[in-house]
This record gives C-alpha cells, sequence and structure tokens, in this order.
C-alpha cells in the first residue's frame, strides 16, 4: 500500500520534471501572472541549467560544512579537544549570525563575482545547524555503552567509528538536512553576484515586474527543498528504527514537535 | 590472578580507594561488598584500567597491567556491569562476537562461539540472534551482557552488580547459573556488589570494603563467624547471621544415621533448605538421599540447628 504522503510527493515530483521538461507546456498556467504579453516562462537561460547548478552549489556548500562541522564535533569531544568546544562554538556562531548577503559583498572583491562567493556564504551559513546538532548526537549518547566500547577494548578510533558516530547519526542527518533546506533558499541571493542558479529567475522577475518569473523561480525551490528534506528524513528514520525509542527521544525540537502551550 | 598492592585511587582530597592489599586465586569468585561509596566499583575498574590508579601497583597473571596498552589489557579482561551497557544498533550475535572481532578472529570461529555461549545462555539462537537489544527483556539483555564479557574466553572476569536490576527470582537464577558457568570454565571472577546473600552464595572469598579500606578479606564462613570488626558485624546484620551461616553448609555434612518419615531431602541441598522444609512440613527429622536416590540416613532438626552457632 502506498502512503498518501509518499503518493503527493511522487505526484510533486513528477510535475517538478515535467515542468523542467517541457515548461512552454505550463505557459497556459502561468500567463494570468503577466502583464502587457510578457513571457510566461523564463527565457534568458535554460530551466534545467539553472535547476542543476542551484542543486551543485547547494550540494557542493553542504558537503563541505558537514565535513568541516562533524569533524570539529568530533574533535571537541574528545579529550584532547574539549578545551577547543567554547571556541569552535563562537567561531560557527559567528558563520550563522553573518548574514549571507554580506558574506557575498565582502568576498566578491577577493573572489570575483560567479559562484564562488555564494558557495562560501552558504558553507558559513551551514555550519551551525550540523555542528550543534552532531555536538547534541555525540555528547549524549548513553554512558554505559560509551563506557562498555572502551571496557571491550575498543581503541579511541574503534569507538568512534563502530559505536559514536552510528549512534549518533540520526541527528547528524538531522542537522546536514536543516543545512541543506536553508541552503536552497538562500542560494537565491547569489545571483546578485551572478552566480548562476535559481535566484536569476526571481531577480529578473523582480526586475522585469513579471510575477510569473518570481512564481516559478519560488515554487520550483520550495519544492526541491521540501522533496530533499523528505529525504534526509527518510534517511534519519532508517538510521534510528532499529535501536527503540532513544534518538526520537533526545532529537532537540527542530521539526515540527511543538511544546504544549 | 590478580595481585593489588597499595592501590590508592585519590579524587580531590579523599582517597576513595585507600592503600588496598589484595591477592585473588586463580579460579575461584571473589565477591566485594561494602556499603554504597565504599569504593567498591572504583577498585574494580582499577583492574581494567577504566580508572587510573593514582598509586600503587596491579598485577593480573603476573603482568603489571599499567604497563600494558589499555585496550590490549580490556580484551583480555571480561566486563560485565548492572546496565548491561550493550550497543543499541548491533544485534545480539554482533554484540555477544565484539570482543572475539576486535581480536580478529575468523568468521566461523566467532560464529561458533556465539552459538555456544547462546546456549550455555539460554538464549535460543533461532530467535534470539538477530534481535536489537531494545527487543530483550532486562533478564536476556543481562544474560547477553555476560555472555558478551565471556566471548572471548578471557581468564578474568570483572562484573559491577551484575545482577542489581533483575528481579529476585531471576537474580536467584542467574546467580546459579554464573555459578555453574564459572565451576564448568574455571574463570576468575572479581564482582561487586552490595548484596550480602549474594556475597555468600556466590564468594568464595568476600572482601568487606569500608571508605575505601579494605576492612576482611576472608572466606564467607570466616566472615560470619569472626567478623573482623563492628563494621563486617554490621553489615552482615546480627538476625540473619545464623541462616547466613547455615547457607554454606550442604545436608549431606549433617546426615546422621536413622531413618525418618515423609519426602526425601537432597544430600546437596543448604542447610538452609533442609531447616526450611522442616520447619514448614512440621516434622523433627527427615530422609536425606543423594544425587543418585539411595537413601544416607537423616537429617534432624536439632543436627542442623547445631551447626547455626557460632563456632569456637
Ligand atoms: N570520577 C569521579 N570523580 C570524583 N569522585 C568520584 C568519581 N568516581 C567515584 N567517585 C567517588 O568515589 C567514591 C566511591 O565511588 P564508587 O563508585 O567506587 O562506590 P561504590 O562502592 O561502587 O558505590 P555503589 O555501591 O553506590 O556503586 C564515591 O564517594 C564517589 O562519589
Ligand atoms: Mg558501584
Amino acid at each position: 500500500m502506498i502512503r498518501p504522503g509518499l503518493l503527493l510527493r511522487l505526484v510533486v515530483f513528477t510535475a517538478l520534471i515535467a515542468f523542467l521538461a517541457m515548461p512552454d507546456r505550463f505557459a497556459g498556467l502561468l500567463a494570468p501572472l503577466t502583464d502587457n504579453g510578457a513571457p510566461a516562462i523564463y527565457n534568458q537561460g535554460s530551466l534545467v541549467s539553472l535547476t542543476l547548478s542551484h542543486l551543485f552549489t547547494v550540494a557542493l556548500a553542504t558537503s563541505a560544512a558537514t565535513i568541516v562541522a562533524v569533524g570539529l564535533a568530533i574533535f571537541v569531544t574528545r579529550p584532547a579537544g574539549a578545551e577547543f568546544l567554547a571556541l569552535s562554538r563562537a567561531a560557527v556562531n559567528i558563520g550563522q549570525t553573518f548574514p549571507p548577503v554580506a558574506v557575498l559583498a565582502l568576498s566578491v572583491p577577493a573572489m570575483g563575482f560567479g559562484e564562488g562567493p555564494t558557495r562560501l556564504a552558504l558553507f558559513l551559513y551551514g555550519l551551525l545547524p550540523i555542528f550543534e546538532n552532531s555536538l547534541v548526537g555525540l555528547s549524549t549518547l548513553p554512558p554505559a555503552v560509551v563506557e562498555s566500547a572502551s571496557a571491550m577494548g575498543m581503541t579511541g578510533r574503534q569507538r568512534l567509528l563502530k559505536v559514536e558516530l552510528p549512534l549518533a547519526m540520526p541527528l547528524i542527518i538531522e542537522g546536514i538536512r536543516l543545512s541543506a533546506v536553508i541552503g536552497l533558499a538562500t542560494a537565491t541571493i547569489g545571483s546578485t553576484v551572478a552566480a548562476k542558479g535559481l535566484g536569476e529567475v526571481i531577480v529578473a522577475g523582480l526586475q522585469s515586474n513579471n510575477l510569473a518569473f518570481v512564481v516559478q523561480g519560488g515554487v520550483i525551490t520550495g519544492i526541491l527543498a521540501v522533496l530533499i528534506s523528505d529525504g534526509f528524513q527518510i534517511l534519519a528514520r532508517r538510521t534510528s528504527k532499529r535501536r527503540g525509542a532513544s534518538p526520537q527521544a533526545s532529537r532537540p525540537a527542530t521539526d515540527g514537535q511543538q511544546a504544549p502551550v | 590472578m590478580i595481585d593489588l598492592s597499595h592501590l590508592t585511587k585519590v579524587y580531590g582530597d579523599t582517597a576513595v580507594v585507600d592503600d588496598v592489599n589484595m591477592h585473588v586465586e586463580a579460579g575461584t569468585i571473589t565477591v566485594i561488598v561494602g556499603t554504597s561509596g565504599s569504593g567498591k566499583s572504583t577498585l574494580l575498574r582499577m583492574v581494567n584500567r577504566l580508572v587510573e590508579p593514582t598509586k600503587g601497583r596491579i598485577l593480573v597473571q603476573g603482568r603489571d597491567v599499567l604497563k600494558m596498552p589499555a585496550y590490549e589489557l580490556r580484551r583480555s579482561i571480561g566486563y560485565a556491569i548492572q546496565s548491561h551497557g550493550l550497543f543499541p544498533h548491533w544485534t545480539v550475535a554482533r554484540n555477544i562476537a565484539t570482543v572475539p572481532m576486535l581480536l580478529g578472529w575468523d568468521r566461523k570461529k566467532v560464529a561458533a562461539r556465539v552459538e555456544e555461549l547462546m546456549e550455555l545462555f539460554q538464549l535460543d539462537h533461532a530467535q534470539f540472534a538477530g534481535r536489537y537489544p531494545h527487543e530483550l527483556s532486562g533478564g536476556q539483555q543481562q544474560r547477553v551482557g555476560v555472555a558478551r564479557a565471556m566471548a572471548a574466553k578471557p581468564a578474568l572476569l570483572l562484573m559491577d552488580e551484575p545482577f542489581g536490576a533483575l528481579d529476585p527470582i531471576i537474580r536467584g537464577k542467574a546467580q546459579a547459573d554464573l555459578k555453574a558457568i564459572q565451576r564448568r570454565t574455571g574463570t576468575t571472577i572479581l564482582l561487586v556488589t552490595h548484596d550480602m546473600d549474594e556475597a555468600i552464595h556466590l564468594g568464595d572469598r568476600i572482601a568487606v570494603m569500608d571508605a575505601g579500606q579494605l576492612k576482611q578479606y576472608a572466606p564467607a564462613a570466616d566472615i560470619l563467624a569472626r567478623p573482623a570488626d563492628a563494621f563486617v558485624d554490621d553489615l552482615i546484620g546480627t538476625a540473619d547471621r545464623p541462616f547466613h551461616y547455615l547457607t554454606l553448609g550442604t545436608l549431606g555434612s549433617a546426615v546422621e544415621p536413622g531413618e525418618a518419615d515423609g519426602a526425601p531431602l537432597a544430600a546437596s541441598a543448604s542447610l538452609y533448605e533442609g531447616l526450611g522444609a522442616l520447619l514448614w512440613s512440621g516434622r523433627k527429622a527427615a530422609p536425606v538421599i543423594g544425587d543418585d536416590g539411595a537413601p544416607l540416613g537423616r537429617v534432624s532438626l536439632s543436627g542442623i540447628t547445631d551447626r547455626a552457632a557460632q563456632p569456637r
């Protein structure tokens, strides 16, 4: 039996593919949003290639952020790195609080126009959720389990790879999910510094007062975000499914589990 | 097997283990008892270096443990604790296989050993091997924890209140099973508990700890008969002492010639069980039979109670 949620996602995904493959077929749908016979479908570049480069930029930035943030979280949860916890937190927090637009403005003189500044901005912006989640995941493991790993004669490295990381994985994946979703939305600002991406469509729409462009750029980005977020959630559930309730219980309230009012 | 000399652990400015000297004979069960916070766990955990001693020396099988890499030492020593610490993301079989895999045994040998242990601990292989720890009862988890500790056939097994979380009936069975397995394998066991019954039931020797110091270290019968000081006396409990004492002897040791009516008692049962059976059936004596069912004579109420008096 196919669950309704899954069915809905399949429909949305198919619609997205159809739109990207044959956007002109959808022109009629978007035409009411245009004035004075302006084009309803973005015509200054291929939507497929803009979507792919948007995704590529996010994937690159999120992967780099994952490597750095998880690595840092591992480091500060080892005895040797414990004293760097506060420092790392501060650094990662600055990455998050510094507005991505400002990163773009500051990095263009050094890196030039194009994808570079966007990737840097997304990377810095994406560190915090991954770092914080990994940190929670690695530092809230059941003490008896971690101690058992040592008591059985695992070396520090074996304990990390065989026990700590697998057990922290659902939370780490949750962090990557947040980072990827935020990145997907934030990447649209890259078009202000000439990065190829879906932001280009939105900005073009704003400049020519063409609502149809804004809507198609925004909707494609939104659908990608939802689908990618779902993908990560399925992955996280898979990694936590087998070990009872514990990871669910220790998960920070990041996804819709609201506290009772 | 184990030699502790001047073993000391200081936290802040209190010695939680204070200059302990102790020798544990190979192939025996030694039980450490004491009140909460007396340093039992700390003492135990220094043997496999989960806690680093402040001072003193630990020899295991003649080797100075402080001079070995910790991981190598720990692979040669079994360790089981109350909250079992099973790896939640691994199946029962994978959990039990932990140390053999770390030691690089080949797959066939590991699989055979896992099956052997599961049988030893009465866990049906077909039913339980593929289960995850959260799919087991507390008693089953505990057995898997002990099986995991014994997987690589360590000569020494450290246990910290291994049965503390079990209900009395399961606990009694787990203790009996452990004792039987220990007699069969000859494993040396160092076990921490704060249950005096458990200590007397399991321990070939009992070590009594108080405020970090080893107050008395002797066979159970000696501790009962001649407590070293008021603390040990207190720990045993005045009212329970004769009954504890009766758990140490068997009916076989109290057999006298003659006959008696009613259901026979087994010579291998403890004097304590014999006393209970006599009292409950309202008899003054009962026939005794050996393991093979042959009549050996009888035991009498007075014959048993005589053995509950403090030896002089
Ligand atoms: N890491 C530590 N840092 C500081 N003090 C500690 C530490 N570990 C144990 N202690 C202290 O050492 C003392 C002995 O602790 P230990 O765990 O050995 O007691 P125990 O005899 O096993 O008690 P219980 O029966 O409650 O398990 C306690 O007072 C405890 O607070
Ligand atoms: Mg303890």
